[in-house]
């Protein structure tokens, strides 16, 4: 207990609680801004950290990733451009939120959802960080191949009229991300020899063509709805607490869902968010409003992404797994503080951890404060004329690909999927299974391959294991039931036809 | 009349004076802007190199800015920096890579198309197994391999480092056709290890030394010739009868053709980055050996390296 206090004094000495409130404000910039990333962000805030006492450093490197996480929920609900993939499903009702004019309730509710989901996994991993980090090294190739599976499934709900569409979407991501060379067998793959497209596509660029290119084309083509809807009615009025009230157990499961998956090695925020929110749909007494501004549709993501910020922490800390580029910054940040994450980090560094815990909850704190405070001028970006809108967005588009990896080859990617996202559009094809396939590809793709070579190729391995078994089986379940869903509405429209 | 006359004397003088001033001011001066040095790969990597550059820029008058390049096992940095002007603005912070980038075929050109200018650091990699296993030295790891099924080894990709270090170790124990290797992303061979699905794995000391307190796995091995600060109780394979002496260096280059005067200020700046107490700190923390070695002897370590990663990379099938 001592430590508790040592560390607690550490964490909340004015200068520590002024890191952890710049790297919020910086990460909540960064990740709400269309276009830049807050993995840019905290790779920025690195070699600032170099200099810094431990705590504070760490604690402005968990600031930048906690804001920036939540901040990605900003553009999503404002501009339909998630700011991080994690966001990518909160796009899905919080932007139809905005057309109805009520995006200063999505936002708000966002804020709530994220802090609330965040707080939780921050309890999850205080209580239980041993338990859940000997919990997690049983998810082997085969279990983690399993829950991707699982994930993958969610594609079902996310294809809006026509199955085939969606499909189409989904496994296109999955091939865009097999460009590039193959680490596990050290081969090129649809490179045709270029040496740019060796670093293959990344999800970041990815992300900011798909959602933001179609944005700029609309606002700019002029016949579009939304530009007679530029003024859209702009109220900055927060949610109120019986509305949250009413979806605190909602809320609850995705946070339980969050934190879980955070804390399985190698996963992240954007499966998490996505299984959210299906869940949310599925459970939903009013299914047919997903999709058209349903509150529930933005709680879910938002309090399942920022629970993985504390799941995630799990294996970081206890086994020094990274689950995502951003917290691999954040392992770096540590391991120059000479912070080693494995099984001793608890001997060694308690009260560092303890430090860390406390930041985390600070962090938090600014986010709420941050982000009410924000909400009132956030809003007001609508008011600004959205062919205006799309110049900005444009230059900081190009900027923010360029610099994931300061690559021109990024300019042009971003580009060539925008212009592909928007006939999708213009084909009425989703285009979030893209996202969610090239999300998913690399891991259930690398993770097959690992439990194949494991096993000697025998699939033995993953019928043998009780925990895959559970997660094909919840995939088979979805299938099975949207498919029964779809015969339904089938069957329904043709007797109206009939009729 | 006059007035313009002794306008154009003027500008003629002074555009003569700055012509002539130019060349040779440009060189006394380097560096006169920021200096970029690409980065090829994150983690560990990407951590010194950032930590360098901050040190070389204190050094320097203008600021050593870190940029991340990475992709294609190193093939996308190598190329920016090998197309960049050999001026001295544009450095790469280089590793063995540039050998197996070069045999595995990505990239056009070899180790010749940069000018060395000094290795930094030494990592040296270790082979881990699990403690349940009960193996305490490498020749209780071959007699196990002898007698059972194959060893399961874990590795980063085919063609990696961590690929080439075992095969050489697993080669030189006389065991190669007992080995499986399994293929993982970075990073978690340790916890694979410890939930026993793979047997052994070569990675840096770093990744092991917090199971190694906790008395969950137990390092066998190091591949270097010299046992490491880290690991301060861990023979090296040649101790135990093993010959092989492998370990990854890292270090600065530039576009072949940069001048020698800016080579030679260059390594100046990161011979007194590597002796400063904020690097010898981060040696111990992330794991790392500090080991300066001038552009000369650089250059010739990267080229005998050459020849034995090529060789190695042939025999193995996946050379060019």
């Amino acid at each position: 207990m001592d430590m508790f206090f040592h560390a607690a004094m550490l964490a909340l000495d004015p200068w520590a609680i002024g890191a952890v409130g710049l790297g919020t404000l910086v990460g909540l910039i960064f990740g709400s801004i269309p276009g830049l990333t807050f993995t840019v962000a905290l790779a920025l805030a690195l070699p600032i950290t170099f200099s810094m006492d431990s705590v504070p450093a760490i604690g402005l490197l968990l600031g930048t990733y906690i804001g920036g996480m939540t901040g990605g929920s900003v553009s999503a609900i404002l501009l339909g451009i998630p700011g991080t993939p994690s966001a990518a499903a909160t796009v899905l009702d919080g932007y139809p939120m905005t057309k109805k004019g009520e995006a200063s309730i999505a936002l708000g509710t966002a804020v709530i959802a994220s802090v609330f989901g965040g707080m939780f996994s921050l309890i999850v991993m205080i209580v239980s960080v041993n338990l859940v980090s000997k919990l997690a090294i049983g998810f082997g190739p085969a279990e983690i191949f399993a829950l991707v599976v699982f994930g993958l499934s969610t594609i079902c709900g996310l294809c809006g009229g026509s199955m085939l569409k969606g499909l189409i979407s989904g496994v296109l991501g999955l091939m865009i991300m097999t460009v590039g060379l193959d680490q596990m067998e050290g081969v090129p793959r649809m490179t045709f020899g270029s040496v740019n497209l060796l670093q293959g596509v990344n999800l970041l660029v990815a992300m900011i063509g798909l959602f933001a290119v179609p944005f700029i084309i609309e606002a700019c083509s002029g016949h579009m709805e939304t530009k007679h809807k530029r003024m859209v009615r702009v109220r900055a009025e927060l949610p109120s607490i019986r509305l949250l009230l009413g979806r605190f157990w909602l809320m609850l499961r995705c946070s339980v869902l969050g934190t879980g998956i955070g804390a399985i090695p190698g996963t992240g925020g954007a499966i998490a968010s996505f299984l959210a929110y299906d869940h949310a749909r599925r459970t939903s007494k009013t299914k047919e409003s997903f999709g058209k501004g349903e509150l529930d549709g933005v709680i879910a993501p938002e309090a399942a992404n920022n629970a993985v910020t504390g799941g995630t922490l799990i294996p970081l800390l206890s086994l020094g797994i990274p689950g995502d580029p951003a917290t691999a910054i954040v392992l770096a940040g540590l391991m120059i503080h000479g912070i080693t994450p494995g099984p001793a980090l608890f001997m060694n560094h308690a009260t560092e951890v303890y430090g860390m815990y406390v930041a985390v909850a600070v962090a938090y704190v600014w986010v709420l404060g941050l982000q009410l405070l924000g909400i009132r001028l956030f809003v007001h970006v609508l008011k600004i004329p959205r062919d205006l809108l799309a110049i900005g967005v444009l230059v900081l588009c190009v900027i923010g690909a360029w610099s994931v990896r300061n690559s021109v080859f990024d300019i042009y990617a971003m580009a060539a999927i925008g212009g592909l996202a928007y006939l999708f559009i213009a084909l009425e094809v989703p285009i979030t299974p893209i996202i969610l396939g090239m999300v998913l590809g690399p891991t259930i793709e690398n993770e097959f391959r690992t439990a194949m070579m494991l096993s000697g190729g025998s699939w033995d391995i993953i019928f043998t294991s009780p925990l895959a078994m559970i997660f094909l089986g919840l995939a088979a379940l979805i299938i099975v039931l949207q498919a029964i869903s779809e015969l339904r509405v089938r069957r329904s429209n043709q007797q109206k036809v009939n009729a | 009349m006059i007035f313009k006359a002794t306008m154009k004397g003027a500008l003629a003088a002074l555009a003569t004076v700055s012509m002539l001033a130019l060349p040779g001011g440009a060189r006394a001066d380097y560096p006169e802007k920021p200096i970029e040095m690409t980065i090829l790969f994150g983690g560990t990597a990407n951590t010194i190199a950032q930590l360098l550059a901050e040190l070389m820029s204190q050094e320097l008058p203008e600021p050593v800015v870190p940029v991340s390049r990475p992709g294609g096992g190193g093939a996308v940095g190598y190329s920016h920096v090998a197309a960049a002007r050999p001026d001295g603005y544009q450095l790469v912070w280089n590793s063995n890579s540039i050998n197996t980038v070069t045999h595995t075929g990505r990239v056009p050109f070899d180790y010749t198309a940069f000018a060395p200018i000094a290795r930094i650091s030494v990592e040296t990699p270790a082979l881990g197994v699990n403690s349940d296993r009960g193996w305490a030295s490498l020749d209780d790891l071959k007699a196990a391999a002898m007698a059972g099924k194959p060893l399961k080894v874990g590795i980063s990709g085919k063609g990696s480092f961590t690929h080439l270090v075992s095969a050489a170790l697993f080669d030189a124990m006389g065991i190669a056709d007992k080995v499986m290797y399994i293929s993982y992303g970075d990073g978690k061979a340790p916890v694979e290890l410890m939930a026993g699905r793979i047997d052994a794995a070569i990675q840096w000391p770093g990744q092991f030394s917090s199971y190694m307190q906790s008395g969950e796995l137990k390092v066998l091995a190091v591949t270097g010739a010299e046992r490491i600060e880290a690991l301060p109780d861990v023979p090296t394979a040649a101790e135990q009868g093993v010959d092989v002496d492998i370990t990854m260096w890292r270090g600065l280059a530039a576009p072949a053709g940069t001048p020698e005067g800016v080579i030679a200020a260059l390594a100046k700046a990161a011979q007194a980055a590597t002796q400063t107490d904020q690097f010898k700190a981060a040696t111990g923390t992330l794991g790392f050996t500090a080991a300066y070695m001038g552009p000369e002897q650089f250059g010739a370590l990267i080229k005998q390296d050459d020849e034995f990663y090529g060789a190695l990379l042939g025999e193995l099938g996946m050379g060019m």
